[in-house]
């Protein structure tokens, strides 16, 4: 495992008056992969959306640094430029606009040559609009394909496991592996029912409730199956709450 | 659309000078004052004798594309054209047309006059294709007659506006002529005023029309669209406009005007600005800001 390659301290976002994030501490390792739990409104999908920079949430307390850098106040194109991505659970539709002209602009931007890939994986969605009718797991698999075109450092998936079958989802963990995890990038899972982490082993899950990362856990097997036995209501009351 | 070639442009005028006409096997192509002079029944048509521009008359079908660009290359010229096209009846034609300022700061006025007649059972498709620099003014007003039978499909499109552009379209339809009709216009630092008016005169004569209007910085945009059904046709109107910076403006006025109790005619119009989270997803691909604007921009007047 890598130098500390993300690095959360002390996050708060406030939303409409409403504390969204409470405090969130996070650290994430080059080449590692760390799963985030948490039940629905927990704040799992605003913290990923802050740690890339979405202008709608305001950060009024803490820091984020990724690599050497403080990039709390960085747009989210300069955040994609050192290496940070996010697979997001609903990608908007853009109208009008083709798939294959979205990934052409990715790659050039990136100077990525992995078009190559998308022959492979969902060709049909090339002359498609960006999203637009997409299915769930068409969804899914368009995500990491832009993914995939950004070289990225650190990729966060949102819920990538939602809405995908289990051949899909199988598919799916197999390029994360081989195009990502082996390759030495960093891995972030959000996931709510946990599916995908039986194919990607993560190093350490983190479990989120009421915007505060309440649980690190080594063995995301006894995550799983505690979640399954009691809920997220068996962690709130856990004594060995994390900071 | 770029002329690729220009020896195989029909009709090549640039300021006031015509550089190259080419006719082929049964098109007729004079400039509009000669045609004027030579032919009594276009005098007919054309009450005044025009100063400038183009005369093509099409009397049998070609497959390639006819071809007609007007260009303004240098400061301060004033064109004033009329144009007249004429299709004989049956024939299927299509009709690439270029007006453009070769330059940004030409402060060039372009007016341009034109007449197109389709005879009975005419297909024509004719891409009226405009760009301009930041300090001109143009004012295109064309009228289309479409004969009994008759089917045009008319894109204008403006992705370069001047700073002044108002645009005049008219079309009259006869018993089961039909039109399509799709304006896609970028505004950026201009004033731009639209009036379309399709008037469905025979019996199950038909029209949608189109109008695609992205508002950028300090731009007004005014568009009248209108429908006039005289006799039992169908008509639709499909307005939408797209204001991407604060300090632009877009009023749309969508009119139907029904006088048979046959016709029907509808109409739909709404003016949005751009998602935010839209821009926010195409930065987290890496795009600047503006990348993002401009790719959202042309997905709209792309679909």
């Amino acid at each position: 495992m890598g130098k500390i390659l993300l690095k959360i301290e002390k996050l708060k976002v406030r939303v409409n008056e409403k504390d969204i994030l409470n405090g969130v501490n996070l650290r994430i390792k080059g080449g590692e992969i760390q799963a985030l739990l948490g039940p629905n409104a927990s704040g799992k999908s605003t913290l990923v959306q802050v740690i890339l920079g979405n202008p709608k949430y305001k950060i009024f307390e803490g820091k984020i640094f990724f690599g050497e850098k403080e990039i709390t106040k960085f747009s989210p194109e300069k955040r994609v430029k050192l290496g940070m991505a996010l697979a997001w659970q609903n990608p908007p539709q853009i109208k009008g606009v083709k798939f294959s002209e979205l990934l052409e602009k990715i790659s050039i931007l990136k100077g990525s040559t992995s078009k190559y890939r998308f022959r492979e994986v969902e060709p049909q969605l090339l002359e498609r609009e960006v999203n637009v009718g997409f299915s769930g797991g068409e969804k899914k698999i368009a995500e990491l394909l832009q993914i995939l075109s950004l070289n990225p450092k650190l990729v966060i998936f949102d819920e990538i496991d939602s809405g995908l079958d289990i051949k899909r989802l199988a598919m799916v963990a197999k390029i994360i592996k081989k195009e990502l995890v082996d390759k030495g990038v960093s891995v972030l899972l959000i996931t709510h029912l946990g599916q995908i982490l039986q194919f990607l082993k993560p190093n350490l899950t983190n479990i989120m409730v009421n915007g505060k990362i309440i649980c690190k856990e080594s063995d995301f097997r006894k995550v799983l199956r505690t979640i399954k036995k009691y809920g997220y209501e068996k962690c709130k009351k856990c004594k060995f709450l994390a900071g | 659309m770029v002329m690729k070639n220009v020896k195989n442009v029909n009709f090549w005028q640039v300021n006031h000078k015509i550089k190259n006409i080419f006719e082929r096997r049964g098109v007729k192509v004079l400039p509009s004052p000669k045609a004027w002079e030579k032919f009594n029944w276009v005098r007919k048509i054309l009450k005044e004798k025009p100063k400038e521009g183009y005369f093509i008359w099409v009397k049998k079908t070609i497959n390639l594309p006819l071809e007609a660009c007007v260009s303004i290359a240098s400061l301060k010229i004033s064109q004033n054209l009329t144009n007249l096209l004429v299709i004989e009846k049956g024939i299927k034609a299509k009709v690439n047309a270029v007006c453009n300022a070769t330059k940004n700061n030409l402060y060039a006025t372009h007016k341009a006059k034109g007449k197109l007649i389709l005879k009975e059972g005419v297909f024509l498709e004719y891409n009226h294709i405009h760009k301009w620099g930041e300090k001109d003014f143009v004012s295109p007003d064309y009228e289309f007659v479409l004969e009994k039978n008759s089917r045009l499909i008319y894109n204008y499109q403006n992705l370069f506006p001047p700073e002044n552009l108002e645009l005049k379209t008219a079309i009259h339809s006869e018993k089961n002529a039909s039109s399509n009709l799709n304006f896609v216009i970028n505004s950026l630092n201009s004033k731009i005023k639209i009036k379309d008016t399709v008037f469905l005169e025979g019996k199950n004569s038909q029209t949608v029309v189109r109008l695609k209007l992205v508002g950028r910085k300090n731009s007004q945009i005014e568009a009248m669209s209108q429908i006039f059904a005289e006799a039992p046709g169908k008509g639709h109107l499909d307005c939408q406009g797209l204001l991407v910076d604060k300090t632009a403006k877009i009023s749309l006025i969508p009119q139907l005007v029904c006088q048979n109790k046959e016709a029907q005619i509808t109409h739909e119009a709404s003016i949005g600005k751009i998602s935010e989270e839209e821009l926010t997803y195409l930065r987290m691909r890496g795009l600047t800001e503006k990348e993002a604007i401009d790719l959202i921009v042309a997905g709209f007047l792309e679909k």
